[in-house]
This record gives C-alpha cells, sequence and structure tokens, in this order.
C-alpha cells in the first residue's frame, strides 16, 4: 500500500487522545521497524501484513520465552506463539490504547493463554510442568545464550523487573513465580510447598505490594 | 455474586489466577457489572504481566514466523510495480494511479467493514450480557426455589413429628410424666413422655428461659444412681422446645430425669445445675 512507505498520506489510521482509532496524524515517516506499537496496530487493523511482521520480529521473542516457560514443551510453546499472532491478526481491535500499552496487553494475553493450555493439558494428564529452579525466575536453558529482545526501551524494562524482583525476600518471588508461571492457586501452591494457605496468601499480597511499588512507572 | 467491592490484594488475586474457580468466578460476575473493580483488575494485570519480563529471552525458532504468517493469512502483497515500471514507466504510472484508486477505496470499504463489525460485536455484546443477567434470574430463581423446597421439608417434617406426638400422648404403651422446676426464675410448662410403642422419648415444654451464648439445656435419666445424657435441645424465640430421640440401646427403664444446663455441645457427665425436675416417673419402669 501507498502509505506504507508514506504514513502521513491521507487514510493513515493512528490513535486519538481517548485511545480510539482515527484518521488524521500519522506515525513518523520512515522504516516501519522503528514505527511505536500504537502505530503498528492501527496499521494492523487496516490489515498491514508489513505491519503485522514487524510486530512479530518484536515481540515473538518474548512471546515465546514466556510460552516456553509455562508449557516447558518448545513444539507446544510454538503451538500457542502461532495462536496468539493469529489471533491478534485476526482480531486487532481487541486491544484497547486506553487501557494501557501494547506489551502489557501482550504479554498478559500470552501468559493467560499458556496458563490456559497448562491447565487444560492438566485436566487430561497429570501435570509435568518444569519444576522451578531453587532461584526464582531462574533463566530458561538456551543453546543461544543471547538475549534477542532488540528494543532499548524493552531491555531496560527487562532490567527494572529483574531488579524489582531481585529485592523481594526469596519466598514471596517463590510463591509468585508457581502463581505466574506455574499457574497453580493458592490452595497448589500450599501443597506444594508444605506450608498453610494463609502464609502463601499473605505472601502472595505483599509480594504484589512491593512490585506495585517498584513498577509503577512501567504500567 | 459477590456485592463486596473487592480490594486491591483480590483483584491482584484475581488478576494472578490463584484464587479458587468459585471465587474467581464470583470476582468476575462482580466485576462484569462494577466499573471501579473492572479497573483496578485491569491495573493488576498490567502490573503483573511485566513478570513475563524477568527472564531471559530466548528466539523461537526462525521457520515459526513462516508458519505464524501463513497461519494468519497475512502474506506481504506482490511487489510487482517496480518491475512493471522496468518496462513500461507509462504503464506502471496509470497503475499506479489505479492502484492508489483502489487503495483508497479499499480504505473507505475497510472503514465501512470495521465500523460494521465493530456494530456487530456491540449487538453480541448486548446478547452476552442478556444471557449473562437471564442466567443470574435463573439462579436466583433456582435459589428461591430450593428455600421454598427446604421450608416445605422442614413443614411436612414438624407435621409429621406432631402426629406421631400426638400418638404417642394417645399411646395406651405410652406414659407421660410431669416437668417440675426445681430452680428459681424458671417456670416451665411440660412434659416427659415415653413411647414404648415408638420407642421414642419426648421432652416437651414452653416459657424455658433463653440461655446466654455458650450454653445449653441437656436432659439426663437417672438409671442405678448414674446419670446418663439423651442429648441437648435449645428453646426457640418463644421459649418453646420439643426434643425427641429414639431410646438409647440399652435403656428399658429411669428411676427419674432432670434437665441442667451445660456448656454449648454438651457434658459427657453432668455437671450443671438442675433446673427442671421429671415427677411421676413410676409408669417408666
Amino acid at each position: 500500500m501507498a502509505w506504507e512507505r508514506d504514513p502521513s498520506a491521507p487514510g493513515v489510521r493512528t490513535y486519538g487522545s481517548a485511545g480510539e482509532l482515527t484518521w488524521g496524524a500519522c506515525p513518523a515517516a520512515g522504516d516501519l521497524a522503528e514505527w511505536s506499537d500504537d502505530s503498528l496496530m492501527a496499521a494492523v487493523v487496516a490489515r498491514d501484513p508489513a505491519a503485522f511482521g514487524v510486530l512479530y520480529d518484536r515481540y515473538a521473542p518474548l512471546v515465546y520465552s514466556t510460552c516456553l516457560r509455562v508449557v516447558g514443551e518448545p513444539a507446544a510453546a510454538e503451538d500457542l506463539v502461532q495462536d496468539i499472532f493469529v489471533r491478534l491478526w485476526q482480531r486487532p481491535e481487541a486491544f484497547i490504547p486506553a487501557r494501557g500499552r501494547f506489551v502489557t496487553w501482550l504479554l498478559s494475553i500470552t501468559r493467560n493463554r499458556a496458563v490456559d493450555e497448562v491447565r487444560s493439558r492438566n485436566r487430561r494428564r497429570k501435570r509435568e510442568l518444569p519444576e522451578p529452579e531453587d532461584a526464582p525466575f531462574a533463566p530458561i536453558a538456551t543453546a543461544r545464550g543471547d538475549d534477542p529482545v532488540s528494543l532499548a526501551e524493552l531491555r531496560e524494562e527487562q532490567q527494572a523487573v529483574r531488579q524489582a524482583l531481585a529485592q523481594l525476600p526469596p519466598e514471596q518471588r517463590r510463591v509468585l513465580e508457581l502463581a505466574f508461571f506455574g499457574g497453580y492457586t493458592h490452595q497448589e501452591i500450599a501443597a506444594r510447598l508444605h506450608e498453610p494457605l494463609g502464609t502463601v496468601k499473605t505472601r502472595i499480597r505483599l509480594g504484589m505490594q512491593k512490585l506495585r511499588a517498584a513498577l509503577e512507572r512501567l504500567r | 455474586m459477590q456485592t463486596e467491592h473487592l480490594s486491591q490484594a483480590e483483584a491482584d488475586e484475581y488478576a494472578l489466577g490463584v484464587l479458587d474457580p468459585e471465587a474467581q468466578r464470583a470476582a468476575a460476575q462482580h466485576a462484569l457489572a462494577c466499573d471501579e473493580c473492572r479497573a483496578r483488575i485491569l491495573d493488576a494485570q498490567r502490573l503483573i504481566a511485566l513478570l513475563a519480563l524477568a527472564p531471559p529471552v530466548q528466539a523461537p525458532p526462525p521457520a515459526l514466523k513462516r508458519r505464524v504468517l501463513r497461519a494468519a493469512g497475512a502474506r506481504r502483497e506482490r511487489r510487482w510495480l517496480p518491475r512493471l515500471a522496468r518496462f513500461s514507466p507509462a504503464a506502471a504510472g496509470l497503475v499506479a494511479v489505479a492502484a492508489a484508486v483502489v487503495s483508497i477505496a479499499g480504505m473507505v470499504s475497510l472503514r465501512g467493514q470495521v465500523e460494521s463489525l465493530r456494530d456487530e460485536n456491540a449487538l453480541l455484546q448486548s446478547k452476552v450480557d442478556d444471557a449473562l443477567s437471564q442466567r443470574f434470574e435463573i439462579v436466583a430463581l433456582t435459589n428461591r426455589l430450593s428455600q421454598a423446597e427446604a421450608s416445605a421439608w422442614e413443614a411436612q417434617y414438624e407435621s409429621q413429628l406432631d402426629r406421631d406426638m400426638l400418638m404417642a400422648v394417645l399411646s395406651p404403651d405410652s406414659q407421660t410424666a410431669e416437668v417440675i422446676a426445681v430452680a428459681d426464675g424458671f417456670t416451665p410448662v411440660g412434659r416427659l413422655i415415653w413411647d414404648g410403642q415408638q420407642q421414642r422419648l419426648w421432652f416437651v415444654a414452653s416459657r424455658l428461659p433463653k440461655l446466654s451464648d455458650g450454653e445449653t439445656y441437656q436432659l439426663w435419666v437417672n438409671v442405678d444412681g448414674r446419670y446418663r445424657s439423651l442429648g441437648t435441645f435449645q428453646p426457640d424465640e418463644s421459649g418453646f422446645a420439643r426434643f425427641v430421640r429414639y431410646m438409647p440401646e440399652g435403656l428399658s427403664r429411669y428411676e427419674s430425669a432432670v434437665v441442667t444446663i451445660e456448656r454449648a455441645g454438651g457434658s459427657p457427665e453432668r455437671t450443671g445445675p438442675g433446673v427442671f425436675f421429671v415427677a411421676d416417673l413410676s409408669g417408666f419402669r
């Protein structure tokens, strides 16, 4: 499409202040890879496959890693990545910019979809989640050993999240990891850690309070 | 449905998915109807999503991108215009103009489609809302029906007890004894009925004082100088009590009976003072 290379042309969509799609102002012209997430999503709403490809390149590593962390099997994680991005292409209007940033929305649906998948499997067979390591939020083993996240802003956010988690007491990190990546309920975490239910609830509550204070600016 | 607002901690728990399924459903139903709590949950979801940034990131296999694009049906359009321009600039110019017209028309058409989809979405959402409110009404009706059934069952049970007690009073095999107060401030009117035919014992009394929390009335029978508990009971708001039980195994006669006040749940041995004495038990022998 003509506006792919000239986003200032009439008809380009971008987001108004209320977060609704509007016609008019446009992202800065230039390489699609430099466009903001919101601008790329506006282009995806207008069925631009190139914008979709850029979003995939930008976030597939994060989505894949989260899925892999939850389901523990590369093949299943790939299926989930496909499912999540296909849905994103088919229903991009599900993202409402006024409700928050694209990356938190995408990671939220990724984690929920992956946990749904693992819970659905567990109904069919005994849970075989990768056991969380001794160190909470331990790295996923990777043959490459590199970090494919390309955006500087994302790298900074990763650093901030890791730092916030590092400041939590280990037992609070542990319950949050079991809840987030394991998809376990209060009761399941208590049974798994052989701790009273009230203790688990308190650790989650305190952990979330500290994370909220530390990560306020990222949301 | 949960009626109170969700606290921040509850919104966090909901967003994290750690609540048990019933609590998760209750929170969701409440949030459906409460903008404030929905906003709180969305805020918690945004915070929790950031946790996915914590572990180091691993790239997916390169072939996955092709697979995803194919599955989504999102392919790049063929770049035939530059190739055409190499052969005929004029033709390419004409095609470019035509393409621009088609593109603008396409965008207008697309806008119409998006708006139409939004209308459709709004319609579907209203249908979902209708279905949800109908579901809540059905749940409320079912609850009312269950309560009515429970009340009807209770009334039927009470009526059956009334009939049984009447039969016990009228039966030639039953004996009736009067309840006499032995403590100050107690003026009960009551009877102890032993029904040999139904093998049941009834204690019926009115004007029973209400006891404080942590206390209960307990009925004892004295057999060979030893008190044996027959159970505990509480009067209703009007001071009326009807206590019935089948004869315990091995109990065929009584020398006397007494009602004491014991701690809630009853005592294994008589400890409290006797407040009623059951007189004239000769017929029980």
